[in-house]
């Protein structure tokens, strides 16, 4: 008996260890890379920048496809173009309007509105995806695009302060991009609005920025790395 | 009256005149369309409505989003007639512009509707520039590759717009293109081309989300002539073929036997002896059936007529119910031929089946093979089985010499007699017989009932009955397509070995399929032929029917004496029938007699049948039969 007892509580501690490791090696095993450690997979700025930029791209697509799906299915009318206001709660950003004017500004700044407008986008499609998923109106190929944009938005912002933080690091920008602090705080003023903003007009604003987003970024890309596709 | 209406059609016809000059004020105009060629200047297009006969100027207003400043279109002429140009700094993107087109003249102006933009969506780039396409070879198989330049307007350096591209190919000669889309790389490779092709190449450009540009100028391009490639390819491909079927067709030359002997297998050939096969391959039927009878066969001058006393019988039936005996295979054959539906199954059969054999050899095994073969020898078997059956009860009977002679052999003959349709070869062989082969003419059939079951009930009485076909020595007699062998009916005593009647072929034989049909030996005339009665049974054709007396029907022929009479002995059988006898020569009134004459062949002693007094015996022997093979034997010839 007493031996039977050892055995078994040897092989449960080796169990136990085997777990512990294991664990930790994953923990391990994602370092994060950000200071170019020895034995991490470097990526390049511009493999970054074509990451990102596709992740942009991907997320214009869905809201290009939300928004007509909306247009066609509950504003048949074409008279509405002309009634709706666009109130975009995200006209208080600067943002460029034309290529000259893009082009003019600073990396930094550029990079800021970019972070701004991913920031400030987060709250309403989340809340927009609560909408959809709780009106049976629309479908559920719509409420899963409108889950993954939210995510997406997600996703594209993380990125981009990634690639901010490169370029910091290399010394590209400066360290005066803040958008690493609180999104809320950056717009208080706009907290409320957005919720005043019907679904409509909330995705033509977000179709719109959207596309700022990537092109801002493709900007970005070809004024810093211009060597591929630019 | 005639004033006012006048006065009303002038009026009309002022009003008509003037209507056409009227002045209104204009149409409302309408904006067809606005486009950016690079996302930082755009123009707007308008159609203008009718303008009402005034001179009428539109205006073009814009509103931008979230103001409420109106501005009028800054550049009216840059982009031609009715169009509004705005250049870059007119143009905000991702700023929505209110449009609307205002027709003016001196009564009054039209508002076209508004139209909202946004020139980010509106992007429609000019074609590609400087495209180029040249012929490039890899490992000895040409492609195309085709590169080109973004419209020089569009800002792709900075990212600003980004298109994407695509190219159509096709051949001069062709209808549809051939698409490629390139995605955004500025050169493309076209493979698998047609040697000596000449080839036409557009690109056109597109940006993200906006309209697809215009296709570019055409691009010409030839390819050269690389048809030794293929070429080389196609002769060794022939030369194997050819290599292959060469060998194919020595390996067929080599088992040519053997292919032959498996596609066409070889036809037997008749198993017949002394049968002319040349002669059936070339002649007409005439001549075949001469072909078939042997001239020395059988051999007649050296041999003892007594050996050809009726040796043996053979009878087998066909499907016809009729039987045919004969006495050699030539005949058989003829016999079989003659009926269509028989058919020659002497081929391939043992030695046993031929006709030439000895009964008794074959007996034992006829006995096994009774039920084989129905066709051409079933009754042939029984007629043969019954016929042992006859020579076992002949040895019980003592006809002095008579039987003796014929049954010692133990052989039972009846000599067939050649069928009707053959009248040239029943003259023949006619003359070359003794009078015993008279009987030979007589070819026994047998009925129907020979197939029947019941039959050998009656086998078991010791008598057998089977039809006698006689034909007649007259050919006038015969009838080609109907046989003369009419249906006869002899009853046979045991110890006779066969009996023939004869029956005149007076008409068309009755197919009493389950009857038999007897016959009375009538009289025998002078010139040595035997007439005979049939016994018909349901004469309804003819004349009065007598009934013949119950239970008597058959008679036997006891014996010839020395003057050649036939004695007849009345016997009585139990069949009921009803004879109705016909005959030819009308010598019995009241009556229908049906006579079936048969003549003999004249041999030098003849076979002479005296004429018997018949006609009183026949009248007690009605239905009698006569034992050919006892006359035969009387005459001795």
């Amino acid at each position: 008996m007493p031996g039977n007892i050892r055995s078994v509580s040897f092989a449960w501690m080796v169990l136990v260890y085997l777990l512990f490791c294991s664990r930790r090696a994953s923990v391990g095993a994602a370092p994060i890379c950000a200071n170019a450690q020895a034995g991490c997979h470097v990526l390049s700025l511009a493999n970054l920048f074509d990451r990102v930029i596709q992740h942009s791209a991907r997320t214009h697509s869905i809201s290009n496809d939300l928004h007509s799906e909306f247009e066609q299915y509950f504003l048949p009318s074409k008279n509405h173009i002309g009634r709706v206001s666009r109130n975009c709660h995200t006209s208080s950003i600067l943002t460029p309007n034309g290529k000259d004017n893009a082009q003019r500004m600073a990396r930094e700044e550029l990079t800021e509105v970019i972070l701004k407008l991913l920031v400030a986008w987060r709250d309403p499609l989340w809340h927009f995806h609560q909408n959809m998923a709780h009106h049976h109106d629309f479908n559920n190929f719509s409420s899963n695009k409108a889950l993954e944009m939210s995510d997406m938005v997600h996703e594209l912002r993380k990125g981009v302060e990634k690639v901010a933080e490169k370029m910091q690091v290399l010394g590209i920008i400066s360290n005066t991009v803040s958008s690493l602090a609180s999104p809320e705080a950056s717009l208080p003023s706009d907290s409320a609005e957005w919720r005043l903003m019907k679904d409509y007009n909330l995705l033509s604003c977000f179709r719109r920025d959207s596309n700022k987003v990537q092109n801002y970024l493709k900007i970005l890309k070809c004024r810093i790395v211009p060597e591929h596709g630019c | 009256m005639m004033r006012k209406v006048i006065l009303l059609l002038l009026l009309l016809c002022f009003t008509a005149h003037t209507r056409g000059k009227l002045h209104s004020p204009p149409a409302k105009p309408g904006l067809t369309s606005c486009r950016s060629p690079e996302k930082e200047t755009f123009t707007c297009w308008w159609k203008p409505g009718s303008d009402g006969g005034l001179p009428t100027t539109h205006a073009l207003y814009y509103r931008k989003e979230s103001s409420e400043t109106v501005y009028e279109c800054p550049d009216y002429h840059t982009a031609g007639e009715n169009s509004c140009f705005f250049n870059k700094n007119d143009t905000s993107i991702w700023v929505n512009y209110n449009i609307t087109v205002v027709a003016t003249n001196a009564l009054g102006r039209a508002f076209s509707d508004p139209v909202e933009i946004d020139v980010v969506y509106i992007v429609k780039p000019n074609p590609p520039e400087k495209v180029t396409v040249t012929v490039m070879e890899d490992k000895g198989w040409p492609f195309l590759r085709v590169s080109w330049e973004p419209p020089h307007k569009a800002d792709t350096r900075s990212g600003w717009i980004t298109l994407i591209y695509e190219l159509r190919v096709k051949l001069e000669e062709e209808i549809d293109w051939e698409m490629h889309l390139a995605g955004q790389q500025k050169m493309f490779n076209i493979f698998s081309l047609r040697s000596g092709g000449k080839y036409l190449v557009e690109v056109r450009c597109k940006p993200d989300h906006g309209f697809w540009s215009e296709w570019s100028s055409t691009s010409y391009i030839k390819v050269p002539d690389y048809f030794h490639r293929e070429k080389s390819t196609w002769i060794l491909i022939t030369v194997f073929s050819t290599f292959t079927f060469l060998i194919l067709m020595w390996l067929l030359h080599m088992n040519r036997h053997n292919l032959k002997h498996c596609i066409l297998p070889p036809v037997p050939g008749p198993k017949i002896k002394g049968f002319d096969k040349q002669l059936l391959k070339n002649g007409k039927s005439n001549q075949i059936f001469s072909a078939l009878v042997v001239p020395d066969f059988p051999p007649a001058t050296s041999s003892n007529y007594e050996d050809f006393q009726v040796e043996y019988l053979e009878v087998y039936v066909r499907r016809e119910q009729e039987l045919v005996l004969e006495e050699s295979k030539d005949l058989h054959n003829s016999c079989l031929k003659s009926e269509s539906s028989t058919s020659d199954c002497d081929s391939g059969r043992g030695s046993c089946d031929s006709h030439t054999l000895l009964m008794a050899k074959c007996r034992e095994a006829k006995e096994g093979e009774r039920q084989t073969d129905r066709e051409c020898s079933p009754m042939r078997t029984e007629a043969q089985r019954r016929l042992k059956d006859w020579e076992e009860e002949a040895l019980n009977y003592a006809h002095a010499g008579i039987v003796s002679l014929e049954m010692s052999s133990g052989r039972v003959k009846t000599w067939p007699s050649v069928f009707s349709p053959l009248p040239r070869y029943s003259s023949s062989p006619l003359d070359q017989q003794s009078s015993l082969q008279m009987a030979k003419q007589l070819s026994l059939s047998t009925s129907s009932y020979l197939t029947q079951p019941g039959h050998s009930t009656k086998e078991a009485l010791g008598q057998s009955y089977w039809d006698l076909c006689l034909s007649s020595k007259q050919p006038h007699l015969l009838n080609p397509p109907t046989p003369v062998c009419r249906e006869l009916q002899a009853h046979s005593d045991v110890n006779i070995s066969s009996i023939g009647h004869k029956r005149a072929p007076a008409g068309p034989r009755s197919p009493a399929l389950h009857t038999t049909e007897y016959v009375e030996v009538q009289r025998v005339d002078n010139k040595d032929t035997l007439l005979l009665q049939p016994v018909v049974q349901g004469c309804g054709r003819m004349g009065g029917c007598f009934q013949m007396p119950h239970g008597e029907v058959y008679s036997k022929v006891k014996g010839v004496d020395s003057d050649n009479v036939l004695l007849l002995q009345r016997e009585g059988m139990g069949e009921d029938r009803c004879p109705c006898v016909e005959q030819e020569t009308n010598e019995v009134t009241g009556s229908c007699h049906k006579s079936c004459t048969v003549s003999t062949t004249q041999k030098p002693s003849g076979c002479i049948y005296t004429a018997v007094p018949v006609r009183d015996e026949m009248a007690t022997m009605a239905n009698g039969y006569v034992d050919t093979a006892t006359m035969c034997t009387l005459h001795t010839c």
